[in-house]
């Protein structure tokens, strides 16, 4: 997943409507893009039927 | 100050102190309050001081004392906490100027726990804005100064509670980590501070930042403290569902047991990569300490702790995003600049990504409990780095402010996503005198294997004693 451009992070700011400004987006779209590039790996390939209440279950597993 | 000064005992030592009449609640409150008020202007760790209130309260304490009753274990013991903790009655900032007079309606479980055990409000200390900020900057109301050097950042966001544990002006504090907020001031101002696993201390009435990833925990001068504080704050509470059910443990029994049969883990990449020359030497020789103490080292491979941080960035902005939605309409110049971009941040992140980020815990956390499978605890730094200047790390809202927060805080957003507990104890100084602390990471709900290990490894060292010198104006 590639790390989002400020033209697509201004779309959704303005969708979530909370606008922001082109430069705005520009520091956002850098601020956030390496958690977007470290997370691609996951991103897309986790199993169908995963929740995120299986967090719990791993949590309070006993060991 | 002299060895018998009560400002330099530990919270177990005055709780007991008090409870033999040894000293008063007064002596020790006024002791301390005579401290904050020669340190606050170098450290501007203090939000609220309420002295008069604090002594009246100490006064009240004294007489159920002379009463032969008490409240319980903390008894006439002067606290004060981050000023995030509702308190009914009381202003309780955030550190931020939207809610520079909110006052509390509800108070916190938490708080309430220390209170029903008796303890005395001194005032409340500062932190970063909304919690949101790992240095212990605040645009609104000044940085914390740390008592090691007062050049030098404290960490955040729970800033104001380690510089105050670390100059002696409060026996403990609370404070909360979402990415690292406990860890960091442990860590950067030599004191002792114990991130929970989520859902072992109730977050009802604590200012909110991520629910996924909000904790509530003490710093205080060692690990010893904290069990004591743990062990009245943790449990279930109906007004948090998110908390364990079920028995708490005895942290404190767990403190008086050795390191023989512990094994610990030392990771083998990510943790131990880059490190700063003196973080790298005092993670040696606590190796080398523990070792001789009983503990068997072993080094453990695990899993991409880059993916870990990335995955907390993303549930972080999203969720604190959401909170704070309605005034970042309303009142978007209310927040300092850095705490606004920082929240920006969470607009850019599609739904269906963050739900990813969530649904990727459970597996996240399954692989690794498969990689320290027979391992008790791992030890890491809290970072590559000691404190560095509020000079070089006042980075506002310029284009390089995320990678500077994320270099700061690599190591501690990692247990953050996997909501596991860790230990930050102080583990010696650099060259220059400033505080190095390491954290000891265990399994999701043994926090007592963490302050074992650390009571233990405080037993064989003497970092947590040593106290900062007052400034010379």
């Amino acid at each position: 997943m590639t790390r989002p451009d400020p033209q697509s992070i201004k779309a959704i700011a303005a969708a979530g409507g909370v606008p922001v400004d082109k430069e705005t987006a520009t520091r956002i779209s850098n601020s956030i893009g390496p958690a977007f590039e470290g997370f691609a790996a996951i991103s897309g390939t986790l199993p169908f039927d995963l929740e995120p209440a299986t967090f719990l279950l791993v949590q309070t597993a006993k060991s | 100050m002299s060895a018998t000064d009560p400002a330099l005992m530990s919270l177990t030592q005055v709780a007991s102190a008090i409870a033999s009449k040894t000293v008063s609640s007064r002596e020790v409150t006024q002791v301390l309050l005579v401290r904050i008020a020669k340190w606050q202007p170098h450290l501007n760790a203090f939000m609220a001081i309420e002295a008069d209130d604090a002594l009246a309260a100490a006064d009240a304490a004294d007489e159920v004392l002379a009463k032969g009753s008490s409240k319980g274990p903390l008894q006439g013991v002067p606290l004060a906490h981050k000023d995030m903790y509702y308190d009914r009655g009381k202003t309780v900032t955030c550190g931020s100027l939207i809610r520079r007079d909110f006052v509390a309606t509800t108070t916190a479980t938490s708080l309430q726990r220390l209170k029903n055990a008796g303890t005395v409000r001194l005032g409340a200390l500062q932190m970063s804005e909304f919690a949101y900020g790992p240095t212990g900057h605040n645009a609104h109301f000044g940085a914390v100064s740390n008592p090691w050097h007062v050049d030098h950042v404290t960490g955040g966001s729970s800033s104001g509670s380690g510089s105050a544990v670390a100059a002696r002006l409060t026996y403990a504090a609370l404070g909360s980590d979402t990415g690292g907020s406990i860890r960091m001031p442990a860590h950067f101002c030599g004191v002792t501070g114990l991130k929970t696993t989520v859902g072992r201390v109730s977050r009802a009435g604590a200012m909110p930042l991520s629910q996924s990833l909000d904790t509530v925990g003490p710093l205080a001068q060692t690990a010893e403290d904290c069990a004591l504080l743990l062990q009245l704050m943790a449990g279930a509470d109906l007004e948090d569902p998110t908390t364990q059910k079920g028995d708490v443990p005895d942290y404190m029994a767990a403190t008086k047991m050795s390191l023989k049969g512990v094994k610990i883990g030392v990771p083998s990449s990510f943790y131990t990569d880059d490190l700063d020359a003196d973080v790298s030497r005092v993670f040696d020789e606590t190796i080398a300490t523990m070792t001789r103490e009983g503990a068997e080292i072993v080094k453990v491979d695990l899993p991409d702790q880059r993916q870990l941080a990335s995955s907390s960035q993303i549930v972080l902005a999203v969720e604190a995003a959401a909170f704070h939605k309605r005034w970042m309409i309303e009142r978007p110049q209310d927040y300092g600049p850095q705490v606004l971009m920082r929240l920006q941040n969470g607009l850019a992140i599609p739904g269906v990504l963050y739900l990813e980020a969530m649904r990727w815990r459970g597996p996240a956390l399954a692989a690794f409990n498969a990689a320290v499978v027979g391992v008790d605890a791992v030890l890491a730094p809290v970072a590559p780095v000691a404190a560095p200047t509020i000079l070089e790390s006042d980075v506002g809202n310029s284009p390089d402010a995320e990678a500077v927060i994320q270099r700061l805080t690599r190591f501690t957003r990692p247990v953050n996503y996997l909501g596991l507990p860790s230990l930050a104890v102080p583990c010696g100084f650099t060259v220059s005198g400033l505080p190095v602390g390491l954290q000891i990471i265990g399994r999701a709900f043994d926090e007592a294997k963490l302050l074992r290990i650390g009571a233990a490894f405080q037993r064989a060292t003497e970092f947590h004693t040593r106290c900062p010198e007052l400034p010379r104006s």
